[in-house]
């Protein structure tokens, strides 16, 4: 429905004085800046899929390169990606206000799932962190999976462990 | 009016005017001090050089930064506006100035700094070169421990004495006998 406007003289007195700054910003707005702006597009940069990490030799140091500058174009993605999900998140808690507990779970265990897997890719590499850091620490997890089961189920003693 | 009446009569003044008795009664009058440029002093004030100086800079960092610089980022801001994102159109890869919006930052991506992609591929040519030289020094290296544990190729190995600089220091000591004669 449309704003009734104010409904007391409180209201009206509130709203005259918020006017007072805002009208005459908008009638600049629309008045003089919008009609005189020029109108041309800007493009978002694609890059092209070069090989990764895994993907080159040890002593290739052009392609090793290029895989770090990749990896870090793929961190900035995965960083706004993580960034939406939690602003989602936060919007839902602040407009569900006191029943965001079972309202929200679904985007909080998305969010907390994409978050895990951020900090299993990206996590603890440091400031240098490379592709190739990056590559051996999943190399890591993998041989611990094998050895102890998944992230998260607690590690075993040597005699315990599965692989051996 | 009796002065008019009188001015026939100023000789007779002058005369008087200049006795001693007269002299006297001009040396006692009060000095009123309007208009003229008063007694000449030096006045002794604190210094306004510091209130001075702020203005001078105020007034140089107002005109020549402040005003310049509002100037253009409002008419950049007003008359040419930010650019609006559009999807990249099919067969056309857009300049590398065309990925900024604000037209301030698509000058500076323009006309000052060089392109990513010119920086990029010149980073990558110059790793290439540093990487053929690293495998030939490694080359270099495994042929020389080679031959230094064989012994069976001395041609590399040694270098024997080079003519080039005995003929160089021949010449200029040709040249010095030419200009000095025999010492």
């Amino acid at each position: 429905m449309p704003d009734p406007g104010p409904q007391n003289t409180f209201a009206a007195f509130s709203a005259a004085v918020y006017n007072m700054i805002d009208k005459p910003v908008i009638w600049f707005r629309e008045r003089v800046v919008e009609p005189n702006r020029k109108h041309y597009p800007w493009y978002h940069q694609q890059f092209r899929r070069v090989p990764t990490i895994d993907q080159c030799y040890t002593d290739d140091y052009v392609c090793i390169y290029e895989a770090d500058a990749q990896f870090k174009r793929d961190k900035l993605v995965d960083n706004e990606i993580l960034s939406i999900l939690r602003g989602r998140f936060e919007d839902c808690v602040l407009y569900e206000a006191p029943d965001h507990m079972t309202k929200c779970v679904d985007l909080k265990d998305a969010y907390e799932k994409a978050a895990g897997n951020w900090f299993a890719k990206y996590g603890d590499l440091g400031a240098t962190g490379k592709a190739k850091e990056c590559y051996m620490k999943q190399k890591h997890r993998l041989l611990w999976e094998r050895r102890h089961g998944k992230v998260g189920s607690g590690m075993k003693t040597k005699e315990e462990s599965i692989e051996e | 009016m009796p002065i008019i009446s009188k001015l026939s009569n100023i000789s007779q003044f002058q005369s008087l005017l200049r006795s001693p008795v007269a002299c006297n009664i001009f040396k006692n009058v009060a000095a009123r001090g309007m208009g003229g440029h008063g007694p000449r002093t030096f006045p002794m004030v604190p210094t306004k050089m510091q209130w001075h100086k702020f203005k001078d800079t105020l007034h140089f960092y107002v005109m020549l930064g402040a005003i310049p610089s509002f100037a253009l980022i409002f008419y950049c801001n007003v008359f040419i506006g930010p650019a609006t994102l559009t999807e990249i159109p099919e067969g056309y890869t857009p300049k590398h100035w065309e990925y900024h919006a604000h037209p301030i930052s698509r000058f500076i991506a323009r006309y000052i700094y060089p392109s990513p992609q010119e920086e990029y591929e010149k980073t990558l040519h110059t790793i290439y070169l540093e990487q053929e030289k690293m495998k030939i020094r490694k080359l270099e290296k495994e042929i020389k421990e080679k031959m230094a544990e064989r012994r069976d190729y001395q041609a590399y190995y040694y270098r024997p004495v080079i003519a080039k600089y005995h003929r160089v220091a021949k010449q200029v000591a040709d040249e010095l006998e030419a200009l000095e004669g025999d010492r």
